[in-house]
């Protein structure tokens, strides 16, 4: 013992040990999450405690948002209450026609013998924040897998489709906007009915328009509605404006590119549509069959 | 611990002091500023302030849990930040001798480095995990300039505590 170090010299472990130890550590945890992608019950746990914090911290933002809802002068506000109520007026009125429509389509369904249409249930949601992320276009939402949100559950407001659930936790869930890399919908051109699938094209970068022959028939200020054929996203949804198209005609292709409707950073409140096509699935045709993979056909049999 | 630039004897630390401005910055990075580029990473300023200043109180274990908190807020990959946080504070307790005794511009310019490395390590990641270059992503060169001129302010406000005369004598000043 009359050998050991003085106290004066003890620093305990050696900083560079601690930081090979974390970078270890650290390299196995972005591998195993880029790879297996099972770590979110830790996400899970931990958001328990952070979710207050984050909560608390929304309070200026809230305050200033309040004040400005305060201070809105009486007049403007009765524009605006004059205008929502025609709008209101225009909409019931459209609905009643829906709903006739509706029926009306549902029984020549029936009729024809096709596959009645998709329903699905709508959850209100907030949006709480978009977390800082240079890759990623993200926002986290107040709603999670205890009010019924599924991994994948489209989020929509009045516009459009914002985008989907990536990461579900018990009482709030991250979700994925359009532009987000490699996030796909399949949609149908709203003029003609041609399919295809939107592509995200990573943050900053426009949507791409994938699989299409240069020779077909799109135009600059089509809408891309929703095809509802992967069974995730409900049909009949406006996704994306085109923008642009540059045809090339040595490589037989044409990049389409294309803006998304709906905008997130406007929006607090949105939907989130709930929607299985399996729901209402026709009894009594393939009843016997469970088809597997949930795509459907939504449109009538004589069109291309 | 000597204050080079005033050249004063600076009173001791409080260790409350240090995990309280800590918090206070994690809190900061909590406040729902959207995700813009420009917005600086209060917490790694804080972080890489102590390491210099006090690396017997936050090293790097402390790096690497307040950025694992950083990783599941912003929802990156698990351990991108806890990974650059250590490294960096690593950096910077190597340099820390250094840099304390150089002057508050040149301490900017060395501190630039650090803080670029954190920002742009999650481009870094994705371009290795994912072999795609995220070019927005370079944006975030901003933020770590940001940071970098936040610098004098962090040394005012953090260091300000130990600033404070130990005798104040309203008579002489002095």
């Amino acid at each position: 013992m009359q050998n050991s170090t003085p106290p004066l010299f003890k620093q305990g472990i050696p900083a560079l040990a601690k930081l090979v130890v974390c970078l270890l550590i650290g390299s196995a945890l972005m591998v195993v999450d880029f790879q297996v992608k099972s770590l979110d019950f830790i996400r899970n746990q931990v958001s328990y405690v952070l979710r207050p914090l984050e909560n608390i911290m929304l309070f200026p933002s809230d305050l200033f948002s309040f004040g400005e809802d305060y201070f809105t002068s009486r007049s403007s506000l009765e524009k605006e209450n004059l205008s929502l109520k025609t709008r209101q007026t225009e909409l019931s009125l459209l609905a009643n026609q829906a709903a006739l429509l509706a029926v009306e389509n549902q029984n020549l369904r029936n009729l024809l013998e096709l596959q009645k249409n998709t329903n699905f249930r709508t959850v209100p949601v907030e949006i709480l924040f978009n977390p800082p992320n240079p890759i990623s276009q993200r926002v986290v939402i107040n709603r999670g897998s205890n009010h019924g949100l599924n991994l994948g559950s489209p989020i929509a407001n009045d516009a459009g489709i914002l985008g989907q659930v990536v990461r579900l936790f018990n009482n709030s869930a991250e979700v994925s906007l359009l532009e987000d890399w490699d996030f796909a919908v399949p949609v149908l051109v709203a003029r003609n009915g041609l399919r295809a699938a939107v592509v995200g094209a990573g943050r900053g970068n426009l949507l791409q328009l994938r699989y299409l022959p240069v020779a077909s028939d799109l135009e600059v200020g089509d809408i891309l509605l929703s095809s509802g054929v992967d069974g995730i996203y409900p049909p009949g949804f406006a996704v994306a404006v085109i923008t642009k198209i540059e045809r090339n005609a040595e490589q037989n292709a044409s990049n389409v590119f294309c803006s998304p409707i709906a905008e997130v950073n406007r929006h607090l409140q949105a939907l989130a549509l709930i929607y299985d096509p399996q729901w209402d699935a026709k009894p009594g045709s393939n009843s016997g069959v469970p088809s597997s993979t949930g795509r459907r056909q939504t449109r009538p049999k004589g069109q291309p | 611990m000597i204050d080079y630039q005033s050249g004063y004897i600076l009173r001791p630390v409080k260790p409350s002091f240090i995990y309280i401005s800590l918090v206070l910055a994690l809190l900061l990075n909590f406040l729902p500023f959207g995700n813009h580029a420009w917005i600086p990473d209060w917490l790694i300023i804080c972080i890489v302030f102590w390491n210099i200043h006090q690396h017997r109180y936050v090293g790097v274990v402390t790096a690497f849990l307040f950025g694992l908190i950083m990783d599941i807020h912003s929802g990156s990959l698990l351990g991108v930040h806890a990974f650059s946080y250590s490294l960096v504070s690593y950096l910077a307790i190597a340099w820390h001798t250094r840099i304390t005794a150089l002057s508050t511009f040149s301490q900017i310019l060395n501190v630039f480095p650090i803080f670029l490395l954190v920002s742009l390590f999650p481009v870094l990641v994705n371009w290795a995990l994912r072999d795609q270059i995220h070019w927005w992503g370079l944006t975030s060169v901003i933020q770590a300039m940001i940071e970098a001129l936040l610098w004098p302010l962090a040394t005012n406000v953090l260091l300000f505590p130990q600033r404070r005369p130990i005798d104040v004598d309203p008579n002489r000043p002095l």
